[in-house]
């Protein structure tokens, strides 16, 4: 008698497990997609019902028509080019000079003692706000803009990777002493993986910096991009037009964001997600 | 034959922020036969680990003179294989990665390196988790493999810094007798850092007892049972009197 209660019991739980998952799962999906939803059926439904002019919030429809008008790819097109090629340079260029300064500052604590307290000061300045004067320097070409860029990036990757480098656990590094590894070594098989998690970190950070820096760059002065087609729309009134470039960055950006978060839970396995991002 | 490890008159003193000096070791001496097995065994605090750090080259004495092997050139790091309190595996690294990172740290790995460290693992039954990571085993599997990688350079000498502490008793227990196997079937010259009577008895030959700082080595215990041990060991009559002369060291008097 007991024993076939024991089985029942079992076996209700066995079933009971994956399909609760199962709905938990679905759960957490769904409360996203009645969000879209709601803000998709609001934006079709609040054009057309009320007194807001178009020229404020354009209808779904219009801002639709505007991004798949194929006269307008072309211009869609080069602005991606031009904007893109501003945020890919500027994040290979800020990436690398902010990775070398840090791997510099926490190999030299001279430098880092000297260096680092104007480094945390300069960080808190707003940097977007040098755009003009980086366009008085450097032209309304790819210059200035790539400036710009390259200061959004290079903060949060240095800043993050000093501070990665610098946890580096005691312990480990007598580990390395004891194994007689030259300081070569160390940086290479211990400093360096420690601090990854910390330098995806300043990644994640540096791609948004570098799309921000790059349409900020194009709207205080440049000839080219996305940041200029909006300018441009904007004084057309034509706010399905801004909408429509909003939504390709927005594209963009998430895109790129995407990426970083990929290439870091491939890179840095050994390093469990959130809880928050497993559920 | 000449003594794997000779301290002489150790001191060691450390300079604390205020400029006071502490004196973690004082007039420290003591000597190890090649192959022996030696506990140091005193309270926490008492500069035993201080000891051991400074035979690793982790630490410079103040004063006296330390000798590992008739020379004392530290250079080498292959001559001393180290096992922390803590594993220390690397978790981004395997487990076979983690015990051949001492030699890839100072040269190219070898095949016949890599046959070494298989046949390391082995030895402590670990051979199914070479490419498994640090994350994936237990803490008792994860202090196995520190022991594998403390040996993968083939070091004469092999120090202990309380390498079991931070487990449960039963895989204590059982990391005991492993350690007195692989002691027996190495041959490598063991000093183990202790602050269990029982530990130091049931795994070495002979018991260094330290006193509070300043650290001094005030007895020199020889432990009188064959150098098999097993759990077995733990009820012999010479086990307990030597375990008893040891406490007697460190009794609170009421």
């Amino acid at each position: 008698m007991t024993a076939t209660t024991n089985v029942s019991v079992d076996s209700s739980r066995g079933a009971g497990r994956p399909a609760r998952s199962r709905n938990r799962r679905w759960r957490g999906r769904i409360g996203p997609i009645i969000v879209l939803v709601a803000i998709i059926g609001a934006w079709i439904a609040l054009p057309s019902m009320s007194a807001v002019p178009h020229y404020v919030i354009p209808p779904l429809a219009e801002v639709v028509s505007a991004l798949t008008d194929p006269s307008a790819w072309p211009n869609y097109g080069q602005g991606i080019a031009t904007t893109m090629s501003a945020v890919g340079l500027g994040l290979v260029i800020g990436v690398a000079v902010g990775l070398g300064l840090a791997l510099l500052l926490a190999e030299l604590p001279v430098l880092y003692r000297a260096i680092f307290p104007y480094i945390v000061a300069l960080e808190a300045i707003p940097k977007v706000a040098l755009a003009p004067l980086f366009v008085i320097w450097f032209g309304f070409g790819l210059g200035s803009k790539l400036v710009v860029v390259v200061l959004l990036v290079f903060f949060p990757v240095l800043v993050n990777t000093v501070h990665g480098l610098r946890e580096v656990d005691t312990d480990r590094i007598d580990l390395f002493r004891v194994a007689g590894a030259s300081k070569l070594q160390r940086l290479w098989r211990l400093s360096l993986p420690t601090a990854l998690p910390s330098i995806f970190s300043g990644l994640e950070l540096a791609v948004s910096g570098a799309m921000v820096g790059a349409v900020v760059g194009e709207f205080v002065g440049a000839q080219r991009g996305l940041g200029v087609q909006i300018l441009v729309a904007q004084a057309r009134m034509d706010t399905a037009g801004v909408f429509a470039l909003l939504i390709l960055l927005s594209a963009i950006g998430v895109a790129l964001n995407t990426l970083v978060r990929v290439l870091r839970r491939r890179v840095v396995f050994w390093v469990k997600p959130l809880p928050a991002q497993t559920v | 034959m000449s003594a794997a490890v000779v301290v002489r008159d150790l001191g060691v003193e450390f300079q604390l922020s205020g400029g006071t000096g502490v004196t973690a070791l004082r007039d420290v001496s003591l000597s190890v036969e090649p192959g022996q097995f030696v506990s140091i065994l005193g309270p926490s605090g008492c500069g035993k680990t201080t000891l051991l750090r400074v035979l690793a080259g982790l630490e410079h004495a103040t004063n006296g003179r330390v000798s590992i092997a008739g020379g004392n050139d530290r250079k080498d790091g292959a001559r001393v294989g180290m096992v922390f309190q803590r594993p220390i595996l690397l978790p981004w690294r395997s487990i076979l990665q983690n015990v051949l990172l001492p030699i890839q740290v100072t040269r190219r790995v070898t095949d016949a390196d890599r046959a070494r460290a298989r046949a390391l693992l082995e030895m402590v039954g670990l051979e199914d988790f070479e490419t498994s990571y640090p994350n994936q085993l237990s803490g008792g599997m994860q202090q196995r493999a520190a022991i594998c990688r403390a040996l993968i350079t083939g070091p004469e000498l092999l120090l202990l810094d309380e390498p079991f502490g931070a487990l449960d008793a039963m895989t204590r227990d059982n990391l005991n007798v492993e350690l007195n196997r692989i002691w027996r079937e190495t041959g490598k010259t063991i000093i183990l850092i202790t602050h269990s009577i029982s530990e130091a008895v049931f795994l070495s030959e002979r018991v260094l007892v330290m006193s509070h700082r300043p650290g001094r080595v005030v007895d020199e215990v020889d432990v009188p049972i064959g150098s098999t041990r097993t759990l077995d060991v733990l009820g012999m009559p010479a086990f307990n009197d030597t375990a008893a002369h040891l406490r007697a060291h460190f009794e609170v008097r009421a």
